[in-house]
């Protein structure tokens, strides 16, 4: 029990990096319900490094998408049917919404899900449908260097782990508690009555984008019409060729 | 408040590296693009919580550009594909390795010899329908073979 504990965070990197190791795609099919228990696990054991004193509801939800997310994710990245995989990319969207949602972002949730869900999901379907009609292939039954992909994302994910537990506790503290500080700085976007995220939201976003980002949403848009007009001029014609 | 937020900033930093494993050894290029949206989900994710712990909404704008700039991406690596698609008629990022530098070796020696033996599953089997109708008279058959 000591040893576990002492090495809580490798234990839980190996099982969620040997969890999904084990499910990417070989020439061999193998079961699956074992190991991606083993990397929710490894999920779980991960957010335990921080223990939190947030209310029983907030928390059952937290763990409720973000363990959703998890294995939406790891669904979507092991998937060897691509249709399954875009449709898993959906899921894991809508329970980040969900946990956009709890961060005060009920704006950002929304507008994730129509051009995410709504559209982006949408695409990737029709151009499967395109480009992919005889069903299964032989590269999507195999993965490039899973074993080293897996051990070098695990070594990034420790290497973040280790600078959020480095960061002291207070620092998160001392910048939660001087709401006031960038807002007088700013004093543009947001009335002094308004100062908390928490109060209202989509009110002060509003300000926000049209106030002090103005000329980035313009920009924005001009983006939006230039990769309208790209994509237009890359995509293949039917009339030079058959799709 | 404090360990609730490192546990938001874990959960993205979790799907950005799964992002990144998927982006490393899925072979499919719509894959690929997939899991790059994934690994924009992990960044978004940590930018509204990093809004949060400041308690301004710097984040929040700042995601929605890259929701933006998600969709433009989309929108333009979705049409590479298909002129990609038209021009090999696969959807294998390894049909397209012939672009790196000459005289590497290749790590794919082991892998084609199990690629070879990859049997395609048989085509799945749909009910046939009798035909209905009077049956042709037979010099009519034979008229309609010959043409």
């Amino acid at each position: 029990m000591q040893w576990i504990e002492e090495h809580w965070q490798a234990i839980a990197l190996v099982l969620l990096g040997g969890g999904i190791w084990w499910l990417l795609p070989r020439s061999v099919s193998r079961r699956r319900i074992g190991p991606l228990a083993a990397s929710l696990v490894g999920g779980y054991m991960l957010a335990r490094l921080f223990p939190a004193d947030s209310p029983v509801g907030e928390s059952f939800l937290f763990f409720t998408f973000a363990g959703a997310a998890l294995l939406c994710a790891i669904l979507m990245i092991t998937n060897r049917n691509p249709v399954y995989a875009a449709l898993w990319f959906a899921l894991a969207t809508l329970c980040v919404c969900g946990l956009f949602w709890l961060q005060f972002a009920p704006f950002l949730a929304a507008a994730t899900v129509i051009v995410y869900a709504g559209a982006i999901v949408v695409t990737f379907v029709f151009v499967i449908m395109l480009a992919q009609q005889s069903g299964a292939t032989a590269y999507d039954q195999r993965s490039r260097q899973p074993l080293l992909a897996t051990i070098g994302a695990m070594l990034l994910l420790s290497l973040l782990i280790n600078m959020m537990l480095a960061s002291s506790p207070d620092d998160l503290q001392v910048a939660a508690q001087r709401p006031t500080a960038t807002a007088a700085a700013g004093a543009l976007s947001v009335p002094p009555d308004q100062q908390s995220i928490a109060h209202a939201p989509m009110r002060g976003l509003g300000r926000s984008l049209f106030g002090d980002y103005l000329f980035a949403v313009e920009l924005a848009g001009t983006l939006l019409l230039v990769a309208t007009i790209g994509a237009i001029a890359i995509a293949p014609r039917r009339s030079r060729g058959t799709l | 408040m404090t360990g609730d937020v490192e546990r938001y900033l874990m959960v993205g930093a979790i799907l950005f590296v799964l992002g990144a494993i998927g982006f490393l050894t899925r072979r499919n290029l719509i894959l690929m693009v997939l899991s790059a949206e994934l690994m924009l989900h992990g960044v978004s994710l940590s930018l509204v919580t990093f809004g949060r712990v400041h308690n301004n909404f710097q984040g929040q704008a700042f995601t929605i550009f890259i929701l933006t700039v998600a969709a433009c991406e989309a929108g333009l690596a979705l049409a590479l594909v298909l002129a990609l698609y038209q021009k090999s008629k696969t959807l294998d990022i390894d049909f397209w390795s012939d672009l790196r530098e000459p005289g590497l070796p290749s790590h794919r020696v082991a892998e084609q010899a199990e690629e070879l033996a990859f049997v395609e599953p048989p085509p799945a089997e749909y009910p046939h329908l009798t035909p209905a109708g009077r049956e042709p008279k037979a010099k009519q058959l034979a008229a309609s073979k010959r043409s």
